[in-house]
């Protein structure tokens, strides 16, 4: 992989940005709802005083202006001032991302750490008990809503056995000062073994909550696609050499057999993102998820213009991070 | 009995903590984070009642919900302009400084003059009328001066907190969104964005009004208001005890909540006064005889008993029964079906009516109930659930044709003066009118009383504007709903407020 390849990439993503901006833009110019209404509630309020709020949030401009206006200003990295939170929006995202990211990664973690274990032993063990009660599993795990299955694990593990915590992303005592902002490696980093099992226990309900849709999708995948891997004639090959069963699956079937697994987990990766908005409502989990859709209820549109520029991004580079993926997996697969 | 992993752990690795083994800490599971904990930069609610914990104002209100003094020892009117305060003596800000006339002055310039907080405009501005002007006259004492008489002023005043205006000078406007020194019973320790807000008790407060018992410093060691926004997992925090006081308690997790052994619910009325809003402006709802044949065919009592648990006082005008200049004589439209079919009979609907009833996802329950119980009295409603500013934008239109036939909504009124909920809803044109409802006399009751100064007429006034608005039902009023808390019964000395502020300084917990 070349250096050019990546400036092309990263290239690619300017039509992206621009075509996402001007339909999200375009899309909360359409939604009725006014913020400066959703501001002012229920109060009286004369109309100067009302024009005056308008004027200061920048809404007396017709959307094209402020459409062209929110480009300009982009283009110098800055997104404006949340209408709610009358700060920069970059500095409120900034200060949600990280939990998010965490909240992400650990699922991703939990969910290829299950999921491919699980699906290359469906695979070999076809239409074994164990087989069976992987697929129906991950039926079932596809099919939950993740909110439902988040207050039923809150029901069982935080009121009934109090074995953990119900919300939040940490106890007051668990404080350490941030270095990578990622609290379960902040944690260990600054050596506060206490803080860390606090965080982590913290972590687990809704990651576990988002983790188990992609879990549930990526076993399925692991499990078709190694069937398939398993009928190749370079296995049969690799086995009428003699070579140990275990080295079969690990070296020749499980790491061909991955390549639909990790494009399936790129995606379900950006998808993560969606579903955390979900995950971090019922976890009360401080992220960004929470924050755009609280922001979308009362129009904050600078907010959540940024913050779906965000989104885009990070999905762009999740399936560029594939391809790259794919080349280690196979080098038969060039950029 | 808790058995939490990281309990033991703290105990194996940990030896304590700032505040050593078994400071009292008292947490509470809320719906919103703050916004900002800048006081005059913002126009919410919960990030209020956040702030109110560690910033105190001239003036406060009692449980009955009466303005009483807090930093201010006492006002008067010195004319219908003019508002004079006496601060009280030994006030001290978090950081040790006093406080004195000249944060007072500071605070009110900054709330009201154009780009005064680092060329932003407070969006609080609105909250305090036509006031224009501070003046100091002694160390210990300020004026308010108003452009025009504004008799609602005091009940204005809780909503602003004061700041401290050398700390504000020092770190700048903006630094104020994440750091306090305010005058209040507790001191920010640490504000974890989207997760709490940590404060601990200030040991150099003054004791609060003199008229809420107890006067002191703060009952408990430290308080931690965690953002739990959703209503099943706020519930669960308190089951589970890991919070103490949680607000919002939807009504049908009342039992749970009571027949859990540590945990009660406590209830206070609101402020918020819900109604249907009907589209006066066509058929079928622009016929008075219809507008009442709806309020007839209900049963509003039942449809509380069923819904809200019992939860809800009925109302038969826009106000609510705590407010200023209720009319206490206003006649019920009592549950009749017959009477309900022979109104609309009259009205030239012998085959009934049939509407649309719009409404935001939390009412569906209590739309779906009207929906039934109207269905007696010759109305075949059709309830469609939609999105709130959806809604908003629908159906307050500012005297512009209304889209739609009826709407379940609601409008709150902290400051529990008419101004606040009267005139928005009811004077023609206005911003929450959504009935397109204009009666000439109407207005002009709301315009004179918005400023006349003598309490007694005021209420008169009010009293006599909403006769006429229950004779031409506008609305279909239905109930001010109760507040409802869930609480631990390890906390004691806290009350719910009907104002729906969470003030800690009196409550403790075991």
């Amino acid at each position: 992989m070349s250096l050019g390849r990546l400036i092309e990439r990263l290239a690619q993503l300017v039509p992206v940005l621009l075509g996402v901006s001007a339909i999200v833009f375009l899309m909360m110019a359409l939604t009725p709802g006014d913020p400066v209404e959703i501001m002012l509630g229920d109060q009286h309020v004369t109309e100067e005083q009302e024009r005056a709020l308008r004027h200061d949030m920048g809404l007396d401009l017709p959307p094209h202006e402020r459409f062209v206006k929110f480009l300009a200003n982009a283009a110098q990295g800055n997104f404006g001032q949340s209408f709610f939170h009358r700060q920069p929006v970059m500095d409120v995202i900034a200060s949600r991302l990280p939990a998010t990211i965490e909240l992400s990664l650990v699922a991703l973690v939990l969910a290829l750490a299950t999921a491919i274990p699980l699906g290359v032993l469906a695979a070999v063990k076809k239409d074994s008990w164990l087989d069976r009660a992987a697929t129906v599993t991950s039926l079932f795990g596809v099919s939950l809503p993740g909110f439902w299955f988040g207050i039923l694990l809150l029901m069982l593990f935080a009121v009934h056995l109090q074995v953990l915590p119900v919300a939040g992303r940490a106890g007051y005592e668990s404080e350490v000062a941030p270095i990578t902002h990622l609290l379960l490696i902040d944690t260990l980093l600054r050596g506060r073994l206490d803080a860390f099992l606090d965080a982590l226990s913290h972590i687990i309900l809704p990651a576990v909550t988002l983790g188990l849709p992609m879990a549930a999708i990526l076993t399925r995948v692991t499990r078709t696609s190694m069937l398939e891997v398993l009928d190749q004639d370079y296995v049969t090959f690799a086995r009428a050499k003699g070579l140990r069963r275990r080295a079969v699956l690990a070296k020749h079937a499980l790491k061909n057999a991955l390549i639909p697994t990790v494009t399936v987990a790129a995606i379900e990766t950006g998808s993560l993102l969606g579903g955390n908005m979900v995950v971090e409502t019922v976890f009360g989990w401080p992220g960004l998820g929470r924050l755009v859709v609280e922001s979308i209820f009362v129009r904050n549109y600078p907010l959540v213009q940024a913050a779906v520029l965000i989104y885009a991004i990070t999905y762009v580079m999740l399936n560029f991070l594939a391809d790259v993926l794919y080349t280690v997996l196979n080098p038969r697969v060039r950029l | 009995m808790k058995r939490r992993i990281t309990a033991i752990a703290m105990a194996a690795v940990l030896g304590g903590t700032a505040f050593g083994v078994g400071a009292a800490e008292l947490r509470v599971g809320f719906t919103a984070d703050a916004l900002t904990l800048d006081p005059a930069n913002h126009r919410k609610r919960e990030t209020e009642t956040i702030i109110r914990n560690m910033y105190d104002g001239l003036v406060t209100r009692n449980a009955s919900m009466e303005v009483v003094s807090e930093l201010a020892e006492s006002w008067r009117a010195v004319d219908a302009t003019t508002y004079e305060f006496e601060l009280r003596e030994g006030v001290t800000f978090h950081d040790g400084t006093p406080l004195t006339a000249e944060d007072v002055r500071f605070t009110f310039e900054r709330l009201t003059r154009e780009g005064a907080m680092g060329g932003q405009t407070s969006p609080r501005k609105s909250l305090l009328g036509p006031l224009t002007g501070v003046e100091v006259v002694g160390t210990r004492t300020v004026r308010l001066k108003l452009d025009s008489p504004w008799p609602i002023l005091p009940a204005m005043l809780p909503f602003q907190e004061i700041v401290s205006e050398r700390f504000v000078k020092a770190v700048g406007d903006a630094a104020l969104a994440d750091q306090v020194n305010g005058t209040g019973p507790f001191k920010l320790v640490e504000w974890r964005k989207g997760d709490s807000v940590i404060m601990e008790r200030f040991d150099g407060y003054y004791g609060g009004a003199a008229d809420i018992a107890p006067v002191g410093k703060a009952c408990v060691d430290r308080v931690i208001f965690k953002i739990i926004p959703e209503n099943a997992s706020r519930v669960a925090a308190l089951l589970s005890g890991d919070v103490h006081i949680i607000n919002e308690l939807p009504a049908h997790s009342i039992k749970q909540v009571e027949s859990n052994p540590g945990t009660r619910v406590m209830a206070v009325n609101g402020t918020r006064s819900s109604y249907i809003a009907l589209n006066n402006q066509r058929k079928p709802f622009d016929d008075v005889r219809v507008r009442k044949a709806l309020a007839h065919a209900l049963d509003r009592q039942l449809i509380v008993d069923k819904i809200l648990s019992g939860k809800a006082t009925l109302i038969d005008g826009i106000l609510s029964p705590d407010a200023f200049g209720k009319n206490r004589d206003l006649p019920a439209h009592a549950h009749d079906p017959a009477k309900a079919k022979a109104l609309l009979a009259e009205a030239g609907y012998p085959d009934g009516v049939e509407a649309t009833l719009d409404v935001d996802g939390a009412g569906k329950d209590i739309a779906e109930a009207i929906a039934a119980v109207a269905s007696k009295g010759g109305f075949r409603i059709k309830v469609v659930v939609g999105e709130g500013s959806t809604l908003t934008k629908r159906y307050r239109t500012k005297g512009e044709p209304i889209d739609g036939d009826m709407w379940l909504t609601s409008w709150g009124n902290g400051s529990l003066d008419p101004v606040g909920i009267f005139e928005p809803t009811h004077k023609t044109a206005a911003r929450g009118n959504a009935s397109g409802y204009s009666n000439a006399e109407v207005d002009r009751l709301l315009d004179a009383a918005n400023i006349d100064t003598d309490r007694a007429a005021r209420a008169r006034m009010y009293a006599e504007a909403e006769a006429i608005v229950n004779r031409d039902l506008p609305y279909v009023y239905l109930w001010v709903a109760q507040d409802l808390y869930g609480v631990s019964t390890k906390v004691s000395g806290w009350q719910p407020s009907a104002d729906s502020r969470i003030n800690l300084h009196d409550a403790c917990v075991k």
